[in-house]
């Protein structure tokens, strides 16, 4: 069971990997089609996995061929272990490795959600199928996986059916692990390379192969993946595989146990099957529960784990450059996987189904049932809403939102989940647009960037929460004084959010008057989730430096680097920490807690005994295995991670790739509100994980908000999530930025006074004080104060801009002190009124603008000195009267005359083209200079002699220079021949 | 309104709107169609909007009727005449903006342009309705943002209609509508590339459209050029909008003259005070009156009682160039006088004469202001002649020394 699950996680790794290697897949495809009987119906499949995929065609004829051929499969599964066998001895593993554990990543967390979503759908969906096999015409992937299930229940005599159904089982179980492998990616991978090896060692007669085979073919990637997975598995599973090779039949059952596991942590029925999953369930039920689980998986294998982890991480992080120059493809791999995922789901939910089949079908049948009408259509609008209600499903807080009203809500999700394959058979646009959901958990854990995605998406359940109760569990988190309080606080917090959901009352509490619960016992936590978070966390941390760090609080826009995917991944299992958390919390767990009791007995009739041997045999798999946990047989441990697994995939259930790639761009539009936003929730909460995870949180709140439009986005409460500065330094050169900021670069208001200060004293140039000021207005910004200061330092910098000229950083400032005006905060609003006034007039023609700006004047400013004086520039402007304007420079008040003076030539021009129409026949240099504002002063008296005398020297050169004829009459007053300019000018018309 | 209506009664109207619709539709009645989509102008039909509230599942009947097949259509207005008359604003725009969709997909397909008064009456509905919803944001705090939305939704159907056929007559109803709503959010520029295609695409024969289109799209391209002082060409729009406006509609009568009164003003053609007080448009009394007299305080004040009125319509710049006309009647009357006393010396005019008579008329204005103005004047053929700097003196041509403009704008 274990490999089979393996296998089927490998199988989604592969297929992203396989995405990536479609060439291979393609010709696997094409020897398995002409053998596969029933491509068709599976092809139907592949079409819509290919949708899904975008790129993968060849790997949806794939996964027809692979399920058509149940019949065959024991031959073919031979086959196609063999085949992937030999890929993986190809080597190709490496890389393929590498793309197999970040398909993984995004899988796993599509996969989740799929699983969650997929299995209940599924199991209804396969229930009908199997009960009405005639009726699954339109679910022919259902009826394929039920092929499968019969072939693979064919090889294996045992359990025959149940068996089959264990098989795929394990197949959501390798959704589950993909999951898994999400918080984990690597590790997870490694795991299920680990049991693609068993698997292909047993591929001979065991159902595990099949499985595989089945993997392989759905993904048609299957040799990538496989590969990729083998390579890892080598590590880790290669032992658990020779044992398991040993015992073929008890992999199997395993797989069916761990099928049964994930199943049921899917479905919410498989919990109960194996014993294990009991506990797991109750995990299952609360987000900290899953994380507990998690733990427990962890403790289980807990040193082999991390050993292995731990290596196959560095492993992994070698691996990651060559993922990462991949990466581009890697997304759309992961992108496909995700849909291969999803796929791997339906099979997985068949087979639970199948197993359940006569105790789960009732229930199942009732999901379908609500499912299915709309699902059993496929219709594109049917899909359409299934992606959104999956993703609040997923979503933990999206989640509540659905739980309130659909108390089966998991269920719906997965139901949804797989109807959105089914939608995207109709049409491509309804698998994007499921995709897109899915996609946002897959793709946030291939790139980091797409891990900030996911955090972003997990932020998103945040999103659904009210507010009254972000700010609860703001103030819950402000107690904790360390990262371990804080976990335990989060797991507590899913708790209480979990119940209030399960309540009903998430909406109607009052959580601003909720008393906050008594601070938890870390280690307590830690006991439960200790393990496995230690793991997370300690392995990123080791991967982390502390630049990274920086870059990851920055993830959500910048990282695209190569070299950044290698901390990325520890990246994303540090997320996948916080993510647990939140997952856990929120997701559709509890639902599937209930869900999973009243299946998990029938399940657990039949799982049993394989339950038993499988968790043996999965025991000491999982001592090998140990960092996939959900390879291992363990229920409690797959349970555990099919719940995280689901958690995380409701979290990553962030729409469409497209729709991330959208949120990005518009991410930036929206300016650096978000990510200063962001940065302040990482500020705020001190521990790496939360920090993370809130800093998702808000991106994928921001992301909900835009894609439900902008409504929503103004319902954002930023301002929770305000970064405060550390930063002491008085002096700081401006940067802009590129990713959310650092609180340790980022100063507060104190000392951005002093800053302030120091530019206004400084001697420096306009360059360094405009660098300064720049660097100030940022941290303003990105601290979200709006106050005095803020209007200070624009007006500081608005002013040097007039006094240098630079109009474009004046006009900068000019459109943040308007709405800092609006605001009512004070300053010195005429006189910047009376710049704009200025501005508009002397650098637009346009009379519109010219007439809003004059009319926007309130009777109080045209009273105003510096409004009055820009009132009467402008009209002696419009009049082209140019005493009335150079009049006017003179007595300037404030930095008009700056601005005047970029109009002075033009007017100077103007004038003396008046001039020479009109003045016969000479006009004294003398009077030009005075009217033109050559000379400083009014030259009416005697003082002003000498000045007169330099500014009719300037204007001598001035008439020179513009063509002017001077001549001199005989007391030797120079004299502008009119005439003579007035064919100049003209001609210079 | 209707306190209560019966079961029976709303089932009995909303039975006889389908009816209403299929029988327009397949009859190619376009003004009974069009009658049916005026949600915010035909008062019948607040009583089917009584009755759907009444009847909750109105879709049912429209699934059963003849109509079905416009259920497109018919489902979202019935949505937005629910809103509507539940004075949800907002919802009822996005509804019909819905249903405006559907309805353009249909009148897509038919070849005729009979329902082309219908589509006139959506495109009139959904600015009127975005309208009322951008006030609705407004007053609860919200970025208003309908009309834009209809913005652009009109410049669909424009896209629509432009083209062969007989359907491209409806494309200056929707110009008209989409003119309405930029100047509206004041972003007039964007009623530059459809006036291009009007003018310029050779399948518009502008004669062509109905003459309420052509006056109103006369009048709003007449007050671009205002905004673009291209006096002669808004004289030439707003008087063509004058001069096809239906007699009968005073109030278009007078928002067209609130605009070509200013231009001929500034071309110096000035209205008789009949027709000022005919219309209402008194603000302008004392703007002819100054022009008239050379009285500049007058136009200064008649400017500055009604400055927020004449900024908000836009001629405020329009007039306040009058000043130069004001000052020439200025200077045109102190030549007469001094022509009246001695006309051999009438010609030259001294600088001291001008300012002691702006001195009298309370404008305290120095001797270098003065020459600057007497020198603009010159400059912009105001007054033919030329001015001695030496001797302070405006020497003023012999020969018609105060051009008038004669419908010509003043040079700049």
């Amino acid at each position: 069971m274990n490999q089979g699950e393996t296998d089927q996680t490998i199988t989604t790794l592969d297929t992203k990997s396989a995405e990536q290697h479609q060439i291979v897949d393609q010709v696997h495809t094409s020897s398995y089609y002409p053998p596969n009987p029933a491509v068709v119906s599976w092809s139907t499949h592949g079409e819509n996995h290919i949708l899904r995929e975008n790129g993968t065609l060849s790997n949806p004829s794939y996964l027809h061929d692979q399920r058509v051929e149940p019949s065959s499969r024991n031959v073919r599964d031979g086959m196609n272990v063999s085949s992937i066998a030999s890929t993986s001895n190809s080597g190709v593993a490496n890389v393929a490795q590498s793309y197999s554990s970040y398909a993984t990543y995004p899988n796993t967390d599509p996969y989740g959600y799929n699983s969650s979503g997929y299995a209940g759908y599924y199991s209804g969906y396969q229930q009908q199928s199997n009960q009405y096999q005639p009726q699954s015409n339109q679910y022919q992937q259902q009826s394929n996986q039920y092929q499968q299930q019969s072939n693979q229940s064919y090889p294996q005599p045992v359990g025959a059916y149940p068996n089959t159904g264990a098989p795929y089982q394990p197949l959501s179980s390798f959704q589950n692990t993909g999951s898994y492998t999400g918080p984990a990616s690597y590790s997870s991978t490694y795991y299920n390379p680990g049991d693609y090896q068993t698997s292909g060692s047993y591929t001979s007669g065991t159902y595990g192969a099949q499985t595989n085979l089945w993997h392989g073919g759905q993904y048609a990637e299957y040799n990538s993946n496989q590969y990729a997975s083998y390579k890892p598995e080598t590590n880790a599973a290669y032992s658990s595989t020779a044992a398991i090779g040993t015992s073929q039949y008890q992999q199997h059952y395993k797989q069916w146990s761990d099928y049964y596991n994930q199943s049921q942590t899917e479905v919410s029925c498989a919990p109960g099957t194996e014993n294990l999953s009991v506990s797991s369930a109750s995990n299952l039920s609360s987000v900290p529960s899953a994380i507990s689980a998690y733990s427990a998986s962890n403790s289980q294998l807990p040193a082999p784990y991390t050993l292995s982890w731990r290596p196959e991480s560095s492993s992994s992080e070698s691996t990651s450059l060559q993922t990462g120059i991949v990466s581009g493809s890697i997304h759309e791999g992961y992108w496909k996987q995700g849909t291969p995922a999803l796929q791997d789901n339906y099979s997985n939910s068949q087979p639970p189904h199948v197993q359940k089949p006569l105790d789960a079908n009732p229930t199942y049948g009732s999901f379908q049932n609500q499912q299915q009408s709309t699902f059993s259509h496929g219709s594109s609008t049917l899909y359409l809403v299934s992606p959104s209600s999956f993703q609040t499903i997923s979503q933990p807080l999206d989640s509540r939102r659905v739980n309130k009203p659909i108390p089966t809500n998991p269920r719906i999700a997965s139901n949804l989940a797989l109807g959105v394959p089914k939608p995207d058979k109709d049409s491509t646009t309804a698998s994007t647009d499921s995709k897109p959901a899915y996609v946002s958990v897959s793709m946030p854990k291939p790139n980091e960037k797409e891990l900030s995605h996911d955090a972003a998406d997990s932020v998103l359940k945040p999103g659904v929460f009210p507010n009254s109760l972000r700010g609860y569990v703001e103030r819950a988190f402000a107690r904790c004084k360390d990262d371990m309080q804080k976990a335990a606080c989060q797991i507590k917090m899913k708790e209480v959010i979990t119940r209030a959901t399960a309540e009903g009352t998430l909406y109607t509490r009052d959580w601003d008057t909720e008393p906050l619960f008594p601070l938890p016992d870390a280690n307590a936590v830690n006991k439960e989730g200790g393990q496995f978070l230690a793991s997370i966390s300690s392995s990123p941390k080791n991967k982390r430096s502390p630049s990274r760090r920086a870059k990851s609080r920055w993830e959500p826009i910048p990282e695209e680097k190569v070299d950044e995917k290698s901390t990325n991944l520890s990246y994303g299992t540090v997320k996948y920490g916080g993510w647990n958390k939140q997952f856990s919390a929120g997701k559709t767990e509890n639902k599937e807690n209930t869900f999973s009791t009243k299946f998990s007995f029938p399940e657990q009739k039949i799982q049993n005994n394989n339950a038993t041997r499988l968790a043996k045999r999965q025991r000491l798999s999982n001592g090998l295995n140990a960092a996939d946990g959900e390879t291992s047989s363990d229920s409690d441990k797959e349970q555990s991670l099919t719940a995280y697994y689901s958690a995380a995939v409701a979290l990553a259930d962030s729409p469409e790739e497209k729709k991330r790639r959208e949120n990005r761009s518009k991410r930036f539009e929206k300016g650096r509100g978000s990510r200063s936003d962001n940065n302040q929730l990482k500020a705020k909460k001190m521990g790496a994980s939360n920090f993370y995870a809130k800093r998702a949180s808000a991106v994928v709140v921001g992301k909900n908000f835009e894609e439900k439009g902008s409504r929503a986005v103004e319902d954002i409460d930023w301002d929770a999530l305000t970064v405060k500065g550390t930063c002491q330094e008085i002096e700081k050169h401006y940067l802009r930025l590129t990713s959310a900021p650092d609180p340790a670069t980022v100063r507060p208001e104190e000392v951005l006074e002093k800053a302030l200060l120091m530019v206004q004293n400084s001697q420096k140039n306009y360059l360094y004080k405009c660098d300064q000021l720049k660097s100030i207005r940022q941290d303003l910004t990105v601290q979200h104060i709006r106050n005095e200061l803020t209007v200070k330092v624009y007006e500081t910098h608005a002013r040097l801009a007039i006094e240098v000229g630079d109009l474009p950083e004046y006009n900068q400032c000019q459109s943040q002190l308007r709405t800092l005006y609006l605001e009512g905060i004070k300053g010195c609003h005429m006189e910047f009124a009376a710049y704009n006034l200025l501005c508009v007039l002397l650098h637009s023609s346009n009379n519109r603008d010219l007439l809003s700006a004059m009319s926007r004047l309130s009777a109080e400013a045209k009273k105003d000195e510096a409004v009055k004086h820009a009132l009467s520039v402008r009209a002696a402007m419009t009049s082209g009267n140019y005493v009335m304007f150079f009049r006017l420079y003179k007595t300037a008040p404030n930095l008009n005359s700056y601005l005047m003076d970029l109009y002075a030539e033009k007017m100077r021009y103007a004038a003396i083209r008046c001039m020479s129409r009109s003045y016969r026949p000479t006009v004294p240099v003398s009077y030009i200079a005075q009217i033109l504002g050559f000379a400083n002063l009014l030259l009416t008296t005697e003082e002003s002699d000498e000045k007169d005398v330099d500014g009719v020297e300037e204007c001598v050169e001035w008439l020179k220079a513009h063509g002017g004829c001077l001549t001199s009459d005989n007391s030797g007053e120079m004299l502008l021949d009119t005439k003579v300019i007035l064919s100049i000018v003209f001609l210079c018309q | 309104m209707a306190a209560y209506m019966s079961m029976g009664e709303a089932h009995r109207r909303i039975a006889e709107y389908l009816n209403r619709f299929y029988d327009a539709v397949s009859s190619q009645d376009g003004k009974s169609l069009s009658r049916l989509f005026s949600i915010s102008s035909d008062s019948s039909l607040q009583f089917l909007a009584d009755a759907l509230n009444t009847f909750q599942d109105a879709n049912r009947i429209i699934r059963q009727s003849e109509s079905s097949q416009y259920a497109d259509i018919i489902v979202p207005v019935f949505r937005a005449l629910q809103s509507y008359r539940l004075r949800n604003l907002v919802e009822s725009y996005l509804a019909f903006e819905k249903a405006a969709n559907a309805f353009v997909q249909e009148f897509r397909n038919w070849e005729s342009a009979w329902a082309l008064e219908a589509l006139c009456v959506i495109a009139y509905e959904i600015r009127i309705l975005a309208e009322r919803a951008d006030k609705e944001l407004a007053s609860i705090g919200k970025s208003p943002e309908k009309l834009k939305g209809a913005g652009s939704f009109l410049m669909k159907v424009f896209g629509v209609l432009a083209g062969k056929g007989p359907k491209r007559v409806g494309a200056l109803y929707v110009t008209c509508q989409l003119f309405k709503i930029y100047f509206k959010l004041g972003t007039v520029h964007l009623c530059r590339s459809v006036i291009r295609s009007i003018e310029t695409a050779r399948i518009f024969d502008f004669e062509e459209f109905p003459a309420r289109d052509k006056v109103t799209y006369m009048y709003y391209t007449g007050r671009l050029e205002v905004y673009n002082e291209n006096f002669p060409a808004a004289d030439h729009k707003l008087s063509y909008a004058l001069t096809h406006c239906s007699p009968l509609k005073e109030a278009n009568i007078r928002m067209i003259l609130k605009y070509l009164i200013p231009v001929k003003l500034s071309i110096g053609i000035l209205p008789w005070n009949s027709l000022l007080d005919k219309f209402n448009l008194t603000e302008y009394n004392n703007v002819v009156l100054a022009l008239k007299r050379g009285d500049l305080r007058l136009l200064r004040h008649a400017l500055e009682e009604h400055e927020d009125r004449f900024l908000r319509s836009g001629v405020y710049l329009v007039l306040e160039k009058l000043e130069l006309q004001v000052y020439q009647r200025l200077i045109k009357k102190i030549y007469l006088i001094q022509k009246q006393k001695d006309p051999n010396k009438a010609h030259q005019i001294k600088l001291d004469v001008i300012v002691k008579a702006l001195k009298w008329l309370e404008m305290d204005m120095d001797v270098d202001e003065v020459e600057c103005i007497v020198s603009i004047l010159i400059y912009k053929n105001l007054m033919k002649g030329y001015f001695a700097h030496k001797s302070k003196v405006v020497v003023l041509s012999k020969q018609d020394p105060f051009p008038r403009l004669n419908g010509k704008p003043v040079t700049s």
